[in-house]
């Protein structure tokens, strides 16, 4: 199967760096596939499960934020945060959504409040559903 | 006579001993920091250069100048500078470098700052230049996630034409004994004609590039995630420049301490030497 160099780093390094066959991330307008031979193409990043396909293998990760750019082939994946599935801590999602879920039920919070924990929330979720999926 | 001078001299050396425990003790929790700081920088330089590299390479295939970002606001002359000092004095030149630089920049512009860590906040404050807020002005507590919001803040103020220019002024980390104040410039961002006069003319054309949903939403979303990233990496940058300029200040300053520690010592012999003499010879002469 044909490949194309593809590079994914976050602000904590480099994630994967070499050939891939597939990579599909959640774009802001949907779930987006990129093989070998794409073309040019620039989008913000949503949050969900990205999937990679290297060496035949399918790998899962959690990914959120951050640009997807192909430009000359070459395809650059720079996210927010990116977590292979097995590198999940599902305690520490657990947490942050039971945290994030007490918020957003406090009267007293105040709107800026409620934004950030809406989006631990989702964070959280999107974190828990890609660990139990790569079960 | 001489009795008390070597008193004097040996009060003198205990004091420089204290001083040089506390300098050494300075510069070991410098070269920890230092460690951890360098480990931070090796693994967000990529991610810095990536995304940088990724909206370079946007904005020289880009012909459509109307896109937000693009153009710098003609309403106004006000440049906003991000200052990254650090929190804590006793760093050698840090803070006293990277704020010059910034002070230099800002001569003759209308100009206001978000200070960075405490030195840069106080300094400005002192020079009467506003600041646009003190929210970030510890910055040992700055997160990636502060330095998102930053980000937003900043990108808001830009698109609403409070500002005509956005730049930073931080330190780059060169290596454990260099570190250089450097500015950047943020927003607008350069135009494909800026990169082509800076890089002279090529024959590559713009290229068409599909922009997901459209270019205008695409440019709003990830210019502040470039900004992010950019602030993010020359936090990282200054963080080590500071722990390295602390520690290699404060290794100077234990090398002094203990030339002034031999110095004195030597002094010290001289006179109890010179008072043992003295002894013998009134002894020698009055018998």
């Amino acid at each position: 199967m044909k490949t194309f160099p593809l590079t994914i780093v976050t602000p904590d390094g480099v994630q994967f760096t070499g050939e891939a066959e597939e990579l599909i991330v959640r774009a802001v307008s949907g779930d987006l596939g990129v093989m070998a031979g794409h073309t040019d193409l620039v989008t913000p990043l949503g949050m969900g499960r990205a999937t990679l396909v290297a060496d035949g293998k399918k790998r899962y990760a959690a990914c959120i934020g951050g640009i997807l750019s192909v430009l000359d082939g070459k395809v650059k994946l720079v996210p927010t945060t990116f977590e292979w599935a097995d590198a999940i801590d599902r305690e520490r999602a657990e947490a942050a959504e039971q945290r994030a879920r007490k918020t957003l039920d406090d009267h007293a919070a105040t709107s800026v409040e409620l934004r950030l924990a809406e989006a631990r929330l989702k964070r959280s979720l999107v974190r828990q559903s890609v660990a139990q999926q790569a079960k | 006579m001489a009795g008390v001078s070597t008193k004097e001299i040996k009060n003198r050396i205990r004091s420089m001993e204290s001083t040089k425990q506390i300098t050494k003790a300075m510069e070991m929790v410098a070269a920890s920091k230092l460690r951890h700081a360098q480990a931070q920088v090796l693994q967000a330089r990529p991610y810095f250069e990536l995304i940088y590299g990724v909206i370079h390479d946007i904005a020289r295939n880009n012909t459509d100048e109307t896109l937000p970002y693009m153009h710098a606001n003609s309403g106004t002359e006000t440049v906003c500078y991000v200052v990254m000092a650090g929190d804590r004095g006793l760093a050698g030149g840090y803070n006293s470098n990277v704020l010059k630089a910034a002070y230099t920049e800002m001569q003759g512009r209308d100009a206001v700052v978000l200070p960075i860590g405490k030195k840069a906040a106080e300094f400005f404050h002192l020079r009467g230049i506003p600041l646009l807020s003190e929210h970030y002005a510890d910055a040992e507590h700055v997160s990636v996630g502060d330095c998102f919001s930053v980000a937003r803040t900043l990108c808001k103020a830009f698109l609403s034409g409070q500002f005509c220019e956005v730049r930073i002024v931080y330190t780059t980390f060169v290596s454990v004994l260099t570190q250089k104040a450097a500015g950047l410039k943020l927003l607008p961002i350069e135009t494909r004609a800026d990169i082509l006069a800076e890089d002279g003319p090529d024959a590559s054309r713009a290229a068409d590039i599909l922009y997901d949903p459209s270019p205008r939403e695409v440019f709003r979303a990830i210019i502040p995630e470039y900004l992010g990233g950019v602030i993010y990496g020359a936090l990282c940058e200054s963080r080590a420049s500071e722990q390295a300029a602390r520690r290699s200040a404060m290794d100077t300053a234990t090398q002094n301490a203990e030339e002034m520690i031999e110095n004195l010592s030597h002094k010290f012999n001289q006179a109890r030497q010179a008072a043992i003499t003295q002894e013998i010879t009134e002894i020698v002469a009055g018998s």
